[in-house]
């Protein structure tokens, strides 16, 4: 019985630090002027309805590559699509001229370098890969 | 010598760099579809009984350029099965950005009639295999112009106005769209979509063409003494002086038509449903009067979508003598469908469709009363890239 007491308790246990360790967060470098950026503003920025920043300043967004859990997360918790929507989506948009998609630009670490090295780069990575080089102003 | 050599050299060099400097965007569509009708008595132009592959079959290709921080260059060329692959530019213009809220484009642009309309022929931009003839069924989609689009939020609505003017003279059919102009208004907020669309066009024809002989012969029909027209109308007690009104009437050089159409949508991800009116109008009832609608209700099952339509058409006639020509003309026109559809993603950037639509014609334009009704089966493969 006190077994099986353990045995859920780890469940338990484990199924927190699955969730904990999934928590992703949006980036920009850290000279960037922003302190933190609302989840509406960051769903404009890449739908591509605001090409700026809170202050006002350039903002281009970037992209993880398709299928990266990270990339999964931002588009079901910050845009609300799944993928074959975002591509219906996007392609309204490419075929009338009137925009096209973030670049796809690999995965947390590949991000996290562009966006460390570019003021008006915005992206998001897995909470884990964050450090100095760029600045957290979202978080989900 | 050398020197010439070694400056080419440099030259090239430089346009080497600079175009990958600033991308080239190359995008594309394909559809590709088959599809058979049970029925030859029902007219869906295009579709027979013996069933066929190209005319849902469309190829597109879109080059696009930024040429400046605020100009990029844009072209679209179409190729349809329909209309035996023949190639069309559906988009070739120049857009200058004046500011993050304000494009000014010049060239041939989408004419913005329809909620669909900007991306009509991209089919993987919706769920039906083609948007429903009923509602989608102007003839034409280009025009040859400038527009302005303004982007505006108003608190949680993200809104945006264009408006156009040009020209279009659609290849052989003997008529001049001119003075072609309108405004189109959307608004976007959360899950739901809101639009409304207003147009008008002088139309200037020679007498040639498809388009143009048709009318006029139509016209000198009504005002040649002994035609069974002008006969008919005389035994109905209509006099000289309003039969000549009707020749003027009926002729459509220099009328105007106006079109305007409202829409509303919704999609939260799960279910999503969309309806859209549209009545074409104007001086010329040789082009009469007409309403359409279509409402649409989809449920997506993660990579499945089912998707069910009602849509109609009908024409409306003028009165008194105008009436009675419009319908010994057989203008009339009645028909209605009922869509139903699944869409399967396979993956982020194809999708295969299948549809079946019930068409009931109840009246049909140049041939009177009809009373058919016929099934119209499709499949077919979307892809952009």
């Amino acid at each position: 019985m006190t077994t099986i007491k353990q045995l859920f308790c780890t469940c338990i246990i484990s199924f927190f630090t699955i969730t904990a360790a999934a928590e992703t967060s949006v980036i920009v470098s850290a000279s960037n002027g922003n302190a933190s950026i609302d989840k509406n503003t960051i769903s404009k920025i890449f739908l591509g309805k605001s090409k700026s920043f809170p202050d006002g300043s350039q903002a281009l967004p970037i992209d993880q590559n398709d299928g990266t859990a990270a990339r999964d997360a931002f588009n079901s918790n910050v845009l609300g699509k799944s993928a074959s929507q975002l591509k219906s989506y996007w392609s309204r948009l490419i075929f009338t001229g009137k925009g096209t998609p973030p670049k796809q630009s690999g995965n947390d670490s590949d991000v996290k370098a562009l966006i460390s090295n570019n003021p008006n780069m915005i992206g998001y990575i897995d909470s884990s890969a964050v450090d100095a080089s760029v600045k957290v102003v979202h978080k989900f | 010598m050398k020197n010439i050599a070694k400056n080419l050299l440099l030259a090239s060099i430089g346009i080497a760099s600079s175009s990958q400097a600033n991308d080239l965007n190359i995008n594309g569509f394909l559809s590709v579809g088959a599809s058979m009708l049970d029925n030859d008595k029902v007219e869906i132009s295009g579709y027979d009984t013996n069933g066929g592959f190209k005319q849902d079959t469309i190829l597109g290709l879109q080059l696009s350029k930024q040429v400046n921080d605020s100009t990029t260059v844009t072209g679209q060329l179409v190729s349809r099965g329909s209309e035996d692959y023949n190639t069309e530019s559906a988009w070739a213009y120049i857009n200058f950005a004046a500011n993050d809220d304000l494009d000014l484009r010049m060239g041939r642009l989408r004419v913005p009639f329809y909620y669909y309309s900007d991306f009509l022929e991209v089919g993987f931009a919706y769920d039906w295999i083609r948007p429903p003839a009923e509602v989608y069924s102007v003839p034409f989609s280009s025009v040859d112009g400038v527009d302005a689009t303004y982007r505006f939020s108003i608190g949680n609505w993200d809104n945006s106005a264009q408006a156009y003017y040009g020209r279009y003279t659609p290849e052989g059919a003997g008529v001049d769209l001119r003075n072609f102009t309108g405004l189109a208004l959307s608004g976007q907020t959360g899950d739901f979509s809101l639009r409304a669309s207003y147009h008008r066009l002088e139309i200037i024809s020679d007498g040639t063409g498809s388009f143009g002989a048709v009318n006029q012969g139509a016209a000198a029909l009504i005002g040649t003494t002994g035609s069974a027209l002008n006969t008919g109308l005389l035994a109905a007690g209509y006099s000289n002086q309003d039969i000549a009104g009707a020749v003027d009437d009926f002729t459509l050089t220099g009328q105007e038509i106006g079109f305007y159409g409202i829409a509303a949508g919704y999609d939260n991800g799960d279910y999503s449903a969309i309806a859209e009116y549209t009545q074409s109008f104007g001086d010329a009832p040789f082009i009469p009067i007409v309403n359409t609608y279509l409402v649409k209700a989809a449920k997506r099952f993660s990579d499945i979508t089912a998707h069910l339509t009602f849509t109609s058409s009908e024409t409306e006639l003028d009165s008194g003598i105008n009436e009675t020509i419009q319908k010994s003309l057989m203008l009339e026109d009645k028909q209605s469908s009922i869509i139903l559809g699944a869409r399967y993603d396979y993956d982020s950037s194809s999708a295969l469709k299948f549809e079946i639509q019930q068409l009931t014609e109840d009246m049909r334009s140049g041939a009177g009363e009809i009373d058919e009704t016929g099934m119209l089966y499709s499949i077919a493969i979307d892809l952009v890239f």
